[in-house]
């Protein structure tokens, strides 16, 4: 049996990387996406531009927009003449804030009567719109308690980040991403196996071997597991090298964990493919089984937000658990205890699905 | 001529109608995964009241800060939950059962009622860096709330500048009225790349298109018979969306039918454009649709400023998302969905994406064969 | 005038000329046969002629234009049916029809069309669900849709049964009336007789161009100068079956159908067959394509799953143990269906090991299957690159790699050249001297006379079973294509 096994294993291995355009594909795109996010993407505000309405036109309200343009947030700032104005930049999307400034304003100061500003966010990037509104508070708040300082009791807020001192988006975005790219790779590699042996007929002879359906399935699984982890890997290993990715955990769990979590999207991946007919039909499958685990991963908006139903939906997403256990192992050096019972819920997601997809294939022979 | 060249369009996009309907993973993908996002976007994901959950952990024995746990208990914000034993804490936080914690260390009270920053412990979970940043902002702001109520407020003073914070076009900053109008850029972009990429790459497969070209159908022919049948598939789509989005969600949309449907098709025909440029190039459905979804959609997903701030990536990225057809048609459909109509925001996007068509329109032309290759 | 008119026509493709040197007439009004083995240039030629592909040097005229140039006047006047017919498999009939109407502008009036090649029933069927007769059909009919000068069909005829073929000749020849030229290339000889003019390739060049009866009186004749013509075959001791051992299991019965049945909803694709094949022996399913010989076939070998009975192989139930039954199985596809992007010597290797060979053993026996088959040359070429003998030696070896008792082959020669079939036949009939127990369907009747029993299907029922001779008899015929035509023809009365 374990030579049957072998055969196939082998087979499957030259049958993916023999096309030095397939070979390409597979590696090429994850690692060159997984570069350009790292550096492109995050979810700080930079580079804002605004406008101001400074009706004021005094020292301090000139004071307050060099606040503004001292910050770190802000990159131009444009001088309205009336409302008018104020409305036509924002219209246009040229700025995403704009600053007014009453004609009361340094009098109030002066005399130490409150005053206050209007700040008008563009709403229509509505994530980066509630960031830019906390800058731009930020910023007047600042100002305010720099030129009138709060005497008495107050809180004195000691923060600490965890794992991530200063909160370094790229890490998180990071180790997100390969999760993202390995299900993803794995994926397409596993869905279109069994497809496109069925479109060009090879599926047949393998049926009339001696091959039982937990052969095939143990000789599709290997390849495709053994080039998505090591995949993986690679790209945990360069974010470690290129982007300074902090390592606490054990390398011998991450593998562990590696191995398992990817085995489950393989199953995923072999279910869907023993249910399709075509190739297009595989590729659309495989897709659509993705989109929604990468929404529902935790990676846009925390599990334990969610409606209760879709929470429940969630315990099938080997994504959500291959995210908690990578995070958990790079960044906070997760205990063993802990990684088990995530490894246990990916096994039993990978049981189930390549259970299923063994049994489809003795239906599938009509 | 021209009847007969109208007939032979005709004809060809009748053929890919019957084919589109007979497969149901292209039904799949122009109104299953649509439905499907906008749903999960609707009700599964939620981006603005994100309750974050937190440990806290009193040492301070004064009655007065028993209120302050209790402003922890009682907020909408965050789900808390006391704890007697540090450590434990400390290990839910490693277990991502927690996503922060606050520590009130035993002479918190002291300070406050001698009018002296008294000092609070505020430690988040840093690889959640989303969350983190509620993590830290909340506590904050429970914290200032319940010592402005309690005992020791007498010697606050109101600040001397209050900035007024106004939201334009979406006032309670609902992402959901922002992120369900992207989903739509982003399915336009899937069928119009994914779905076109695979549709000359089969014929080649199948053998079929050396049937059409022995025939009198000509490049024109052939480009439009493609365009025009995912054209017609992508605007049913959007089409749908639309309705879903406005009719049964209920998102506030201010802006015209007209002038979506308008640029939507403008969008769409350079999609198609990408997705028929890969098909014509690959011949094989694999590496045209790997190409397609690494070159068309992870851009269009992550680049188009739908989910990352296009004006916080490094300079020559954001040059880059200029070449992301996406990026256009996201700017204009959130501004036309919360802002209604902006002339100079339609006219811009317009004819940034009427340029890429036709360019697209042309190179797929000039790259479609009307003979076999050399190849036996 | 003549339709084309070619003069040193030369395509190379990688250094290698597909068309090397060629010059030929195709006379107007008359059926001109293109013949030759794999590889020799056929498809080339009418690609070229056509103007789908562009020649390297030389002259070609097609209907006094030149294909190149003219591509778009000639086309209108042209009905090109290329390999697997052009069909959109996920249209139906008429839809296919409609689609090719459109592109030739011509009326969509195709009652004569649809009666005549008798699709008038399936007309809303998928294309993809016809048989292989009816596709063929199909393909043609969209072919002469647009009353076409020149009819370029790229061999009609593969994979179809002997009925059906005979339909389609006719069907040509009532529109050849009409002052049409047709260029037909193919495989099967007999049909090459009937034909006005054959043309014989090889290797890109022109070795016969002439009336086919001046070569021989009858089919079996121009057949045996044919073969000369393409260099002679020499039969020789058959090495493949020399290196075969079939180990003796005291079994008298090695394959058994007991009782087969499949049923798809109301209609019985196989009505309650039985047969038992005695070691040693070749047992031959023929029939015309959709009569259930094929379905019988994949219920034999565990493919599709019988609605009643069951089938053994070498005592061992299919059902029960499939996975024993098989391994006593060697299993050829219709269609090439190895690996094509792994190399010969992969392919081999990767069958030996799904037969359960290791070690040594396994290496002796890859090698040994190498020498055997004369792959020595093509070990490291990709299996899909292979010209198709090469490709059907392949298959014969992957299904051999494990010394298997019993071997199944479905339509192994369709669309291989005479040279090649008699070589494989010459295996087939060796092994079964050795002892292997041989399944075989075929569309080939001259074929059929090396089975040593043939079971003739029809409507999903085996409708005789006997020797050749046997079956001769009782259709009161000499060949076994009159024999065929005449049982089936008898049935359906």
């Amino acid at each position: 049996m374990l030579n049957r096994i072998a055969a196939l294993i082998k087979k499957e291995f030259l049958a993916i990387w023999k096309d030095p355009r397939s070979r390409m594909i597979i590696i090429v795109p994850p690692i060159l996406q997984l570069l350009i996010f790292a550096n492109a993407l995050t979810m700080e505000m930079k580079n804002i531009d605004m406008v101001v309405l400074d009706r004021s036109g005094t020292v301090e309200s000139r004071e307050l927009i060099s606040e503004f343009d001292n910050s770190r947030w802000f990159r131009k700032i444009f001088y309205a003449h009336n409302e008018q104005d104020v409305r036509h930049y924002i219209e246009t999307q040229k700025v995403q804030l704009a600053l007014e400034i009453n004609n009361d304003f340094a009098s109030g100061i002066k005399r130490g009567k409150p005053v206050s500003v209007q700040l008008i966010v563009d709403g229509r990037q509505t994530n980066a719109a509630g960031i830019i509104g906390g800058y731009a508070s930020q910023v007047v708040s600042a100002y305010s308690s720099e030129i009138s300082p709060a005497k008495g009791a107050s809180i004195n807020f000691v923060v600490r980040n965890w794992f991530n001192p200063n909160l370094e988006y790229r890490w998180y975005l990071l180790c997100s991403t390969i999760a993202i790219l390995a299900l993803v790779t794995t994926l397409m590699l596993t869905a279109l196996s069994i497809a496109r042996e069925r479109e060009l007929g090879t599926f047949d002879q393998l049926i009339v071997s001696p091959l039982t359906p937990f052969e095939i399935l143990a000789g599709k699984t290997v390849p495709p597991l053994i080039i998505s982890v090591l995949l993986t890997l690679f790209m945990i290993l360069m974010s470690i090298i290129f982007f300074k990715l902090p390592f606490k955990g054990s390398i011998f769990w991450l593998l562990i964990s590696t191995v398992i979590a990817l085995f489950s999207i393989v199953g995923v991946g072999l279910f869907i493919s023993s249910l399709c007919k075509t190739q297009q039909q595989a590729i659309l499958g495989a897709f659509t089984f993705q989109m929604p685990a990468v929404l529902l991963s935790g990676f846009i908006s925390p599990v334990e937000d969610m409606p209760a139903l879709v929470q429940y939906l969630t315990y099938a997403n080997p994504v959500k658990f291959f995210m908690i256990i990578t995070k958990g192992i790079i960044f906070k050096g997760m205990q063993p205890a802990d990684i088990i019972s995530n490894l246990i819920a990916l096994l039993l997601i990978a049981f189930i699905t390549l259970s299923a997809a063994g049994w489809m294939f003795k239906r599938k022979l009509d | 001529m021209q009847i007969s060249n109208i007939k032979i369009i005709k004809a060809l996009v009748k053929k890919e109608f019957y084919q589109i309907i007979r497969d149901p993973s292209s039904i799949l993908i122009a109104f299953v995964i649509p439905l499907l996002l906008l749903v999960i976007y609707r009700f599964g994901i939620n981006l603005d009241t994100v309750k974050v959950t937190m440990g806290i952990k009193n040492d301070d024995p004064a009655a007065e800060i028993q209120t302050l746990v209790k402003s922890f208990g009682h907020s909408e914000y965050i789900k808390s939950f006391v704890y007697e034993d540090k450590d434990l804490m400390y290990e839910d936080l490693v277990r991502s059962k927690l996503r922060g914690m606050v520590i009130i260390p035993n002479n918190f009270s002291v300070g406050l009622s001698r009018s002296q920053p008294a000092d609070l412990l505020v430690i988040t979970d840093g690889s959640e860096t989303n969350l983190a940043n509620y993590a830290q902002s909340y506590p904050q702001f429970i914290a200032n709330q319940w010592l402005a109520s309690s005992k020791y407020k007498y010697d606050l003073k109101p600040p001397l500048i209050t900035p007024e914070l106004r939201y334009w076009y979406n006032q309670d900053i609902n992402s959901h009225y922002f992120i369900m109008p992207g989903s739509i850029a982003i399915t336009t972009t899937l069928i119009g790349i994914l779905l076109t990429a695979l549709v000359i790459a089969r014929e080649w497969e199948r053998g079929t298109m050396e049937a059409l070209l022995s025939t009198r159908v000509k490049r024109i022919h052939i480009v439009t018979g493609k365009y025009i049948p995912y054209f017609i598939l992508g605007m049913l789509s959007m089409i749908f969306s639309l309705f879903v989005c406005i009719a049964v969600f209920k998102i506030p949309f201010n802006g015209s039918l007209a002038a979506v449907l308008a640029v939507g098709s403008l969008f769409l025909f350079t999609c198609i454009g990408v997705g028929l440029l890969i098909s014509t190039n690959l011949k094989d459905q694999f590496l045209a649709s790997q190409t397609a979804l690494a070159v068309g959609f992870m851009p269009a997903l992550m680049l188009s400023g739908l989910m990352f701030p296009i004006n916080s990536m490094p300079l020559g990225f954001q040059w880059f998302t200029h070449i992301i057809p996406t990026r256009y048609f996201v700017q204009f459909i959130l501004s036309e969905f919360l802002a209604g109509t902006v002339w100079e925001i339609v006219y811009v996007n317009s004819v940034f994406l009427l340029v890429f068509g036709g360019l697209l329109f042309m190179t797929v032309y000039k790259k479609t064969g009307l003979r076999l290759e050399d190849k036996c | 005038m003549n339709t084309v008119e070619i003069k040193n026509l030369t395509k190379i493709f990688d250094d290698v000329p597909a068309v090397d040197n060629l010059s030929l007439n195709i006379k107007k009004g008359e059926i001109t046969g293109l013949i030759g083995a794999d590889g020799a240039g056929k498809t080339t030629l009418m690609r070229l002629i056509t103007g789908l592909m562009i020649a390297d040097s030389g002259e070609i005229s097609t209907l006094g234009l030149n294909p190149a140039a003219d591509k778009a006047k000639l086309n209108p006047k042209i009905g090109y049916m290329p390999q697997k017919f052009g069909l959109y498999e996920d249209l139906t009939v008429i839809e296919n029809l409609n689609f090719y109407a459109d592109l030739k502008n011509t009326a969509h009036d195709f009652k004569k069309m649809l009666e005549f090649t008798d699709l008038d029933k399936f007309q809303h069927r998928l294309a993809g669900k016809l048989s292989g007769g009816m596709k063929q059909k199909l393909g043609l009919a969209c072919a002469l849709l647009g009353t076409p000068d020149f009819l370029v069909l790229d061999e009609p005829s593969v994979g179809v049964d002997p009925i059906s073929r005979r339909e389609l000749m006719k069907l040509v020849k009532e529109y050849l009336n009409e002052g049409m030229s047709v260029l037909w290339s193919t495989a099967y000889l007999d049909e090459a007789h009937s034909f006005d003019t054959a043309v014989v390739l090889d290797r890109g060049k022109v070795i016969f161009e002439g009336r086919p009866f001046s070569l021989g009186a009858t089919s079996k004749a121009f057949e045996a100068e044919i073969i000369k013509l393409m260099g002679g075959y020499k039969k020789e001791e058959s090495l493949i079956a020399k290196s075969v051992t079939v180990q003796d299991y005291g079994l008298e019965f090695t394959v058994e159908a007991c009782n087969l049945v499949k049923k798809y909803g109301d209609f019985y694709a196989v009505k309650d067959n039985t047969f038992c094949i005695k070691k040693g022996e070749i047992f031959g399913l023929l029939g015309p394509n959709g009569a259930g010989k094929s379905t019988s076939f994949k219920m034999m070998c565990g493919l599709s799953a019988p609605t009643q009975g069951t089938a053994r192989i070498m005592g061992t139930d299919i059902l029960a143990q499939p996975s024993k039954a098989r391994s006593h199985l060697g299993y050829m596809a219709q269609k090439f269906s190895l690996y094509e992007k792994l190399t010969v010597g992969q392919n081999l290797e990767f069958f030996a090991g799904v037969y359960g060979l290791a070690g040594k053993a396994k290496e002796e026996r890859i090698n040994g299957s190498i020498q055997v088959f004369g792959l020595e040359e093509y070990v490291d070429r990709k299996s899909g690159e292979l010209p198709l003998g090469y490709k059907q030696r392949l298959s014969l070896a992957c299904a051999l790699i494990h010394n298997p008792p019993v071997l199944f082959l479905d339509e192994p020669t369709s669309g291989v050249d005479v040279l090649t079939r008699m070589d494989f036949w010459n295996h087939i009939t060796s092994l079964a001297a050795k002892g292997v127990t041989i399944l075989i369907t075929t569309h080939f009747m001259d074929e059929a006379e090396f089975c040593d029993r043939i079971s003739l299907f029809y409507r999903g029922e085996a409708i005789a079973v006997g020797t050749p001779d046997e079956l001769k008899r009782k259709a009161h015929a000499d060949t076994m294509e009159e024999t065929f035509v005449n049982l089936i023809r008898s049935q359906s009365k």
